[in-house]
């Protein structure tokens, strides 16, 4: 079965779902019986959550006279 | 993931090719925000949005020798990681774009006793939903600093993934990175975004 450490430096494969198939049940067990590591596990989730709703995660808006300007940009590039 | 206000690759590409100023616009509308973020997360603010320009040039410039490997959109992104990595190169930063890669260790040694079980558990915290978390300015500056100190790549992984929810698959092909070396930049991007909030939180 894996220790703390190695649980908590494979918890980001575990919670994208991206785990072989043959760790997944010493994780499941060792999380089902230590509380320290699923108390880890649901705050990197919540963490991962957070990152996805925080200010940051907003792409900038683009005006449309900003698009207008890449595009001419663009159009000059392919008379080169 | 594709983007609905988009037509599909197969009938974009060739009208791109035939310089249709209409698909021009669509494909600008559609990207160029995306593709200043992810010039942001590597060069930062300041030049984000030039690089995202350049990258457009350098899209129509590559254009017809585009593979179809992968679809549209990560071609495009890929172009404007690499020319991101090249302004950080040309302006000599003193940042290593593969100081995540290091190996440095993810956890303070100081978390786990010599048999890797907890020395130092993670503390409870008082809040339990993001919502929760992002009332506070304090924690909101918090994460937004850690995200700011972030290596490029690592910074690059969490934008993609994170916010903008590119599949690993994706983000490895954009920044140009293994599968193995994609998976470490993300956790230790979330480790550190988690310590920053442990440091609130967790007190």
């Amino acid at each position: 079965m894996p220790k703390c450490k190695n649980i908590a430096e494979h918890s980001s494969e575990y919670l994208d779902h991206n785990m072989p198939w043959w760790k997944r049940p010493g994780y499941w067990l060792h999380i089902a019986i230590c509380v320290h590591c699923r108390r880890y596990i649901n705050q990197l989730k919540l963490t991962i959550d957070t990152i996805s709703k925080s200010p940051d995660a907003v792409p900038p808006s683009v005006s449309t006279e900003e698009i207008q300007a890449i595009v001419e940009k663009m159009k000059q590039s392919t008379k080169q | 993931m594709a983007n609905p206000s988009l037509p599909s690759d197969d009938e974009l590409i060739p009208r791109l090719l035939a310089q249709d100023e209409a698909s021009y616009v669509q494909v600008v509308a559609a990207y160029h925000g995306l593709m200043v973020h992810l010039a942001r997360a590597i060069v930062g603010e300041a030049i984000a949005d030039e690089v995202a320009q350049e990258a457009w040039v350098a899209v129509l410039r590559a254009l017809p020798k585009f593979e179809r490997r992968s679809s549209l959109k990560t071609w495009i992104l890929r172009i404007v990681s690499n020319t991101a990595k090249s302004r950080l190169r040309h302006e000599s930063r003193t940042i290593s774009l593969d100081e995540s890669l290091e190996e440095s260790p993810i956890f303070d040694p100081a978390c786990f006793k010599s048999d890797a079980h907890w020395a130092k558990p993670p503390a409870m915290w008082h809040a339990d939903t993001p919502d929760a978390l992002l009332a506070s300015t304090e924690l909101r500056c918090r994460i937004s600093s850690a995200l700011d100190t972030l290596p490029p790549l690592q910074r690059a992984a969490v934008t993609l993934r994170d916010m903008q929810g590119l599949s690993m698959d994706a983000i490895c092909k954009i920044l140009e990175v293994s599968e193995s070396n994609g998976r470490v930049l993300l956790h230790r991007a979330r480790s550190r975004i988690q310590m920053a909030i442990e440091e609130c939180e967790g007190q």
